[in-house]
């Protein structure tokens, strides 16, 4: 049964128990929460976002269990597969989980919490009113007495759903959100029983893995398979040509065999002629090189307040710099797999995807087979980072089970993985400021000269739209609303941001906190120069002109709003935690960046000491976050602990290196990843907020690099302006 | 065709695979034991570490033929019930994010709390085990926990 508006439907199902789905109102008829009671008591509950170690498979249950007073020690999580139908919108993307499902969970499990209740009411002949709830029953104020959550949920399941919304419970009566609940899977974890793409069995399963051009978006010319075939265990070698998109699907020549070691031994006989195309002469140091000439040129002005030229000509201090981000590789610690069973016109797919509706509909689209007939289970995911935005690989196992008439999972190697991801857009970006004689900033002009996601994305937006978020701007840009809320709007009195795409082969997508990854190193070691210049403290500098809320009114209702006021909060909290102001240890010198991601706000000190030799320790990083409200404070100081390291790791080592029009590294050891003894101490400091909860998975990483840069400068008076910083011959 | 005898958690099996076939995958594809993760088939990220005759070891890099008589130990095998201080400690601390590397970081750490490796020593074990969500700090503290908890049962 539903109400009119949709918003509930309760049925009784398995044996006694209670289903509760929640409808979503808004446009057409899509449930988005999943509850299910079992008459002994275990409140089953369906996690239905992909789970990429950012928490979310603990997060969203925790809300529903909050508003149901469920018992979190009996509350069991179910990983849901696409269903968008029945449960919205599903995909992990741009820290935004837990921030879009908030209303919904809380009202699947507040919906629940009044059934009970009303079955209690009605076993007891007592009002409504005078039954309470805590961990997994229901009370009866007057008398004491006291029932199970499993045996009222044969009850509630026949109550009619009482029309619009439920009460929802005021947070001050939080008692699970806001607490430390451990990651759901953690026992499966810690016992090898999680399952992971690459874990998946299927019964008469061939294991694939592809050859690729080295090139990027080379293709198969010819294929001398003869030696591979004769091989024991080969099953089949499948040419595959790639779709227009090269993230849709990219060409290659498959292996399929009975086992994944068969197949990978088996790849390496295979004789391709490569069709190179035209990628072949790309190299990081062409780029550089037409960053540079494009930069002598005026780049398309995104927005301009003031008058930058006239401003920065007057200005008593004139500042100058080169800034430059590399190509950055995914490396998801699970390499990229998927597998999938075509039959006919119909097809199921295991893997580990952030984006399972966009698996379906490359599937439908390359196979021609309807949308409907696709299954997609989401399984735990070893890492996304961006990497598993797109798709391909799931339509790889698509393509070759469909040929091979069998299961088939697809394998990439590390080295595949290195050498055919889609990487961080590489930038240089040029920038100019000026202070007057108070040294108050006056003028900023920022020319953004970036290798843009959008050329693969493809969408019909200008090249920028993916690669300025996180810009400053001036206060009333004339920008387009769906950019402009992706950009900090300043006091800063003449400004000026420009774009210019460098064009490129090079594949390039997201990559944990996009763009925002790079402004914030670029912005706040910048801004720190300014503030070094004019002999200012940092903090103060930025406090001048970041404005407060009455500044910047909320512009759009979809969009995260910016409010400086919270950003001076976590500024002021990460200098007082980080004994800012005061003398360091001997030896060890401060930095500091903030930044404002996904809706959220993160400032950050870094703790460092550079001997005689430039070998660099990151002692220390204080981290001071709003996100809103917590739900899940470990989950959030998890995030904020990866972020950190995560950011650093990039800093440090990062750059995947192009010549010749192939990625140059391939490994581990090429591709250097932060070990246990050089990450720093991380300590996270969250602002107490009653807000609404807003990113946490992406807000901790684009401070750090910009930190740790300027306590370099604070500890050697050297500047890093290009990252990685071995590039600039530190060591660690 | 060699036949390969192997001992896997306490098991007896008998393999007929090319014997350069790296004990990972005899793990993975042909028992099953999906614990043992593949991460770079290198040795370079210890995702795939599991214990032979005692001692940490990369199964990637591990041929069968290399095995002999020594006993393997995946993750699978290291408790019944998830008992192992090495386990509790990393729930304690709730270490993992998303999980893929830590059956790795788990068997390094079991392998050296049987040594006389004191915590430092067992952090220096580690470098070779590499986590991309940036665990390392709550690693850190599930460390010396499991070595608290390690010394208590015994």
């Amino acid at each position: 049964m539903t109400t009119r508006r949709g918003f509930l439907r309760v049925s009784a199902a398995v044996a006694g128990g209670l289903i509760i789905a929640v409808r979503r109102a808004k446009g057409a008829f899509e449930p988005s929460a999943f509850v299910r009671i079992d008459p002994d008591g275990t409140v089953v509950i369906c996690s239905k976002q992909p789970e990429i170690g950012q928490g979310i498979k603990t997060a969203l249950p925790m809300i529903v269990a909050e508003e149901m007073d469920a018992d979190w020690s009996r509350v069991r999580v179910e990983q849901g597969d696409l269903d968008p139908k029945r449960y919205g919108g599903q995909g992990s993307g741009g820290s935004d989980n837990v921030t879009s499902e908030w209303e919904t969970m809380r009202e699947a499990g507040a919906m629940a919490r009044v059934l009970l209740i009303g079955a209690a009411a009605r076993r007891w002949s007592v009002p409504e009113s005078e039954c309470t709830t805590r961990d997994g029953q229901v009370s009866h104020t007057g008398t004491g007495r006291k029932l199970n959550y499993g045996d009222l949920a044969a009850d509630a399941a026949q109550i009619k759903p009482p029309a619009g919304k439920p009460p929802l419970k005021a947070p001050a009566d939080f008692r699970l959100i806001g607490t430390r609940a451990r990651v759901i899977d953690a026992p499966e974890i810690a016992t090898g029983k999680a399952t992971y793409g690459l874990d998946v069995k299927r019964d008469d399963m061939l294991h694939a893995v592809i050859e690729k051009c080295p090139v990027f978006n080379g293709k198969v010319k010819s294929v001398d398979d003869a030696e591979t075939r004769a091989l024991a265990g080969v099953r089949d070698v499948i040419v595959i040509d790639g779709m227009e998109n090269p993230t849709h699907l990219m060409p290659g020549v498959a292996v399929l065999a009975d086992s994944t070691w068969i197949a990978m031994q088996a790849r390496k006989k295979l004789k391709v002629t490569w069709d190179e195309g035209p990628g072949a002469s790309e190299s990081t140091g062409g780029l550089r090189q037409r960053a540079e000439d494009v930069s002598k040129g005026p780049g398309k002005v995104l927005a301009h307040v003031g008058d930058v030229d006239e401003a920065i000509g007057r200005a008593a201090v004139k500042l100058e710099a080169q800034y430059e981000v590399p190509f950055l590789a995914h490396a998801c610690m699970e390499p990229v797999n998927c597998v999938a069973d075509v039959r006919e016109d119909r097809c199921e797919v295991w893997g580990p995807m952030q984006q399972p509706g966009s698996a379906r509909a490359l599937i439908a689209r390359r196979l021609r087979i309807p949308p409907a007939n696709i299954t997609v289970h989401m399984t735990r995911i070893g890492g996304g980072f961006g990497r598993r935005l797109l798709s391909d690989y799931a339509v790889e196992a698509a393509v070759l089970s469909q040929k091979a008439r069998r299961p088939v999972q697809v394998v990439w190697t590390r080295e595949d993985d290195f050498q055919h991801d889609y990487y961080r857009p590489m930038g240089v970006h040029f920038l100019r400021a000026g202070l007057d004689s108070a040294s108050k900033l006056i003028a900023w002009d920022h020319h953004a000269i970036t290798t843009s996601r959008n050329a693969y994305r493809r969408d019909n937006r200008g090249p920028e739209a993916t690669e300025i978020y996180g810009l400053y701007t001036g206060n009333g840009t004339g920008l387009k609303e769906q950019i402009s809320s992706m950009l900090l709007p300043t006091l800063i009195p003449n400004i000026r941001a420009r774009y210019s795409e460098l064009k490129t082969t090079v594949p390039t997508g997201a990559w944990r906190a996009p763009s925002h990854n790079a402004h914030g190193f670029i912005i706040e070691s910048f801004l720190d120069e300014v503030a070094h210049a004019g002999k200012r403290d940092p903090i103060d500098l930025r406090l001048e002109f970041l404005g407060s809320a009455q500044d910047f009114p909320f512009r759009s209702e979809d969009n995260p709003q910016y409010d400086p006021g919270r950003m001076k909060t976590v500024l002021e909290l990460a200098a007082e935690k980080s004994g800012w102001g005061r003398k360091p240890p001997s030896g060890i010198a401060r930095g500091i960046a903030c930044h404002f991601t996904f809706g959220s706000y993160a400032a950050e000190v870094a703790e460092v000491s550079v001997d005689e030799k430039n070998r660099l320790r990151v002692h220390r990083v204080v981290v001071a976050l709003d996100c809103g409200t917590v739900v899940n404070r470990w989950g959030v100081e998890a995030q904020a602990e990866g972020g950190v390291l995560d950011g650093l790791n990039a800093a440090l080592f990062g750059e995947m290196t192009i010549a010749d029009g192939r990625a140059r590294k391939s490994t581990f050891s090429d591709y250097r990843m932060l070990r246990i003894g050089e990450a720093p101490d991380v300590e996270v400091h969250i602002v107490a907020s009653k807000e609404r909860p807003t990113g946490f998975g992406e807000i901790a990483l684009p401070p750090c690099a910009g930190a740790v840069v300027n306590a370099i400068f604070a500890a050697t008076g050297k500047r890093v302006r290009r990252l990685p910083m071995v590039t600039a011959g530190f060591t660690v | 065709m060699a036949t390969t005898l192997l001992t896997v958690n306490g098991q007896k099996h008998r393999t007929d695979l090319d014997p350069s076939t790296p004990l990972l995958w005899f793990l993975r594809d042909e028992l099953s034991l999906t614990g043992t993760k593949f991460g770079c088939g290198m040795g370079m990220c210890g995702a795939c570490t599991v214990h032979l005759g005692g001692k940490a070891v990369r199964s990637c890099l591990t041929p069968l033929s290399a095995v002999g008589s020594r006993a393997v130990t995946t993750i699978e095998g290291l408790s019944k019930d998830c008992s192992h201080p090495v386990q509790r400690a990393w729930l304690d601390e709730d270490v993992a994010q998303c999980g893929y590397c830590q059956a790795g970081q788990i068997m390094t750490v079991a392998a050296l709390l049987k040594t006389s490796a004191t915590e430092s020593q067992v952090i220096e074990g580690l470098a070779g085990n590499l986590c991309r969500c940036g665990t390392y700090v709550r690693i850190r503290k599930a460390v010396r926990k499991a070595m608290a908890l390690s010394r208590s049962r015994t």
